[in-house]
């Protein structure tokens, strides 16, 4: 069986509501839905999958690293992007999408395996 | 071993009756807060600030708000009350602190908010970064960033500002529960930490900026070396090379799965970078605190300073080469010159500023000497953890490093501020996390931390004379920056001016006191400010607000009186014309 029938729902919903908000941001919504969603596909959805590829089972610290990564890696990509002059919130957006899903695919990996 | 040690409160979720009055007390003490912040009339004419014009219901609220935390803490047999309410009452305190002004005005305080985000509006124009601009694009992390969630979430920049504080202090305490909780067992010292480094909170670096995303991450860095990086010294044998290195080599990782500490240390090393792009100093801060972490032996990955060291380097090379390669690194440095910078050019002013700044010195002295008894009382108890003590006073050996344009003294006591509150919970809190305090120590603990909170407050918010604009101050500034063509010159009187925020590139901008060298006399001030503006070839827009001339008059560099004669003299030379006024602001346009 493949990695992702074997992956727990969770990853999957994960990977799934990345994809969703990541088309509906840029599509474009009403101002506070649009914030919402946008702070989750940018920061909390990719901070989540990247935290959940360590083996932190406690809350609080789990909690600090949805943050840190999620803020963190967006501005690794987004500094990235303006250094290479290819910069535009869009691109940010599908960058931080297939981060989230690149991270549920390593995570449903571990899932399969274990 | 490295988890984030026992939960820091029961996890019951029976509420008792005490909790359940504790949180409606929270819930009072925030209402009282809103609602008497809410009543206070702008622009605050006080040189003691915001701290005179609250009214008494703001001071009812505080007090009411510590009797609850108190009162919770002090819980039961059990512990502390359950985590929801403790929680809810740190929540409360710091939207109490951090989101005052917020209740007071809809424009962010001071002028540095405003100039970040014309930052990252400049970038989103440009797309891409000119370090010949200035020492921001040089260290663009914390703007691309700011720039990328702007555009994406459709956020208004200004609420964005306004409520920097409350987001920041949010994150910072988040990440200060995890690393404190790698430090102590004791669950209310862990609650009473978050509470002090709130109320010890006077810097005011929590608006929206490098330094306050800096700091965040440097507790995250922090949160890793303290518990998933950890080692666990070995037996010293003396100083000597051999003893030295059998010490080094016998130290063993405090968390025992490998991969964990491999997460973690993938983690600490996509921070640094992060950290290392995004600000100038805290990269520093950070590179002296793993270095002195890791020669005490308390660090696993011992090669970690040498990887913050080359990072740093590498950035200094590179990305920031344009800037250092007109400002040294240690350009200003030196002990004389730091105190002359961080101490002796700030005790100037008014007698209130005179007063707001001797509180400030205060209230980190007091935590600071709070602290020193706390570790002695530790140490005598032989509980001394020496990684609290290093990570308190590291941040002191940078001071004389870098002037850092006066502000290295209120940086450092930042960065150290966790671990001061820390050692000083032990003060305040002597029992070994078993012991219920008293009923009697409660109410000292209420008194003491109430103190604090109007310490804080008055350091806080001691500048709001000249640092809380009023509406018609940014309708002027708005104006002039319309006003003013491409390419021509915005000079306002002097900082804070609340400008930047919309055309970061487009103007000159300059301040009188920048360009007179703080004289403000007529005589000397007016005619350079006059042959500047006349002989750039877009002309110029100059600005007198209420604000400015509070603020040159607060910090002693003027007397009332100039500041209204320049405006004059200016106004009645040729070629200069009343563009816009209202109540607090007048525009003039001077023709080139």
């Amino acid at each position: 069986m493949s990695a992702m029938t074997l992956a727990k729902r969770p990853t999957i919903i994960l990977g799934l509501a990345a994809v969703v908000l990541a088309l509906l941001t840029l599509v474009g919504l009403p101002t506070p839905l649009q914030t919402v969603a946008a702070v989750a596909v940018l920061i909390l959805l990719p901070g989540r999958a990247l935290a959940q590829l360590t083996p932190v089972t406690d809350l609080a610290l789990g909690t600090l690293l949805v943050l840190a990564l999620g803020l963190a890696t967006l501005t690794a990509v987004s500094t990235a992007m303006f250094y290479l002059a290819v910069w535009s919130w869009q691109a940010c957006v599908i960058s931080m999408g297939v981060i989230t899903i690149l991270a549920c695919i390593a995570r449903a990996r571990q899932e399969a395996a274990s | 071993m490295t988890s984030t040690l026992d939960t820091p409160s029961r996890m019951d979720l029976r509420w008792k009756p005490r909790d359940l009055w504790c949180a409606l007390a929270g819930a009072v003490s925030l209402a009282l807060v809103v609602w008497a912040a809410s009543t206070v009339a702008l622009p605050v004419t006080s040189d003691l600030g915001l701290v005179a014009a609250l009214p008494f219901p703001f001071w009812a609220g505080v007090l009411i708000l510590n009797a609850a935390f108190f009162v919770a803490l002090r819980g039961d047999t059990e512990g502390p009350a359950s985590r929801p309410v403790m929680i809810w009452l740190v929540a409360v305190l710091v939207l109490v602190l951090f989101g005052t002004a917020a209740f007071v005005t809809d424009v962010p305080r001071g002028e540095v908010a405003f100039r970040h985000l014309g930052i990252a509006n400049a970038l989103s124009g440009m797309q891409q970064i000119d370090p010949n601009i200035d020492a921001y694009f040089n260290w663009p992390g914390f703007f691309a960033l700011l720039a990328t969630v702007l555009g994406a979430t459709g956020l208004d920049p200004v609420t964005l500002a306004l409520w920097a504080p409350v987001l920041n202090v949010s994150l910072w305490l988040v990440a200060i529960a995890v690393l404190t909780g790698y430090l102590t067992r004791d669950p209310r010292r862990r609650w009473l930490v978050l509470w002090l480094f709130c109320l010890g909170n006077w810097q005011d670096q929590d608006y929206l900026s490098p330094q306050a995303f800096g700091f965040f991450l440097y507790l995250v860095v922090l949160a890793m070396v303290l518990g998933p990086l950890a080692a666990k010294p070995a037996t010293f044998h003396g100083f000597r090379p051999a003893g030295l290195g059998q010490w080094w080599r016998e130290r063993t990782p405090a968390e025992p799965r490998t991969g964990f500490r491999l997460a973690a240390l993938v983690v600490t090393l996509l921070l640094i970078p992060v950290i290392t792009a995004s600000h100038q100093l805290t990269p520093f801060m950070l590179l002296l605190v793993i270095t002195v972490l890791t020669l005490s032996g308390r660090v696993w990955p011992g090669r970690l300073p040498l990887i913050a060291g080359l990072v740093l380097v590498l950035w200094l090379l590179y990305p920031a080469s344009t800037y250092l390669a007109g400002h040294p690194l240690l350009e200003n440095s030196g002990l004389q010159i730091a105190a002359e910078a961080n101490v002796v050019d700030r005790v100037n002013g008014t007698a209130g500023h005179l007063l707001v700044v001797q509180l400030r010195v205060g209230l980190t002295v007091l935590l600071w000497a709070l602290a020193a008894l706390g570790a002695v009382l530790e140490w005598r108890k032989r509980r001394l953890d020496l990684r609290i003590v290093l990570l308190a006073a590291t941040p002191l050996l940078l001071f004389p490093a870098q002037a850092y344009g006066g502000e290295m003294l209120i940086r450092v006591s930042l960065f150290a501020l966790p671990f001061v509150a820390l050692l000083a919970s032990s003060v305040l809190l002597p029992g070994d996390g078993s012991v219920r305090p008293s009923a009697r120590a409660v109410g000292a603990l209420v008194l003491t931390c109430f103190l604090l909170a109007v310490l804080t407050v008055t350091g806080r918010f001691g500048n709001a004379q000249y640092d809380v604009f009023t509406r018609s101050e940014i309708d002027a500034v708005a104006a002039a920056e319309q006003l003013a063509p491409p390419g021509s010159s915005v000079i306002s009187a002097a900082h804070p001016t609340p400008w930047r925020s919309q055309s970061y590139l487009e103007h000159r901008y300059r301040t009188m006191d920048d360009l007179c060298r703080e004289d403000l006399s007529p005589q000397t001030c007016g005619p350079i400010v006059y042959n500047y503006a006349r002989h750039n070839p877009g002309g110029a827009h100059l600005i007198f607000m209420r604000s400015t001339e509070a603020s040159v008059v607060l910090q002693g560099d003027n007397s009332p009186g100039e500041f209204t004669e320049l405006e004059e003299w200016i106004s009645m030379q040729n070629g200069v014309q009343l563009a816009f006024s209202n109540t607090d602001a007048r525009v003039y346009r001077v023709a080139p």
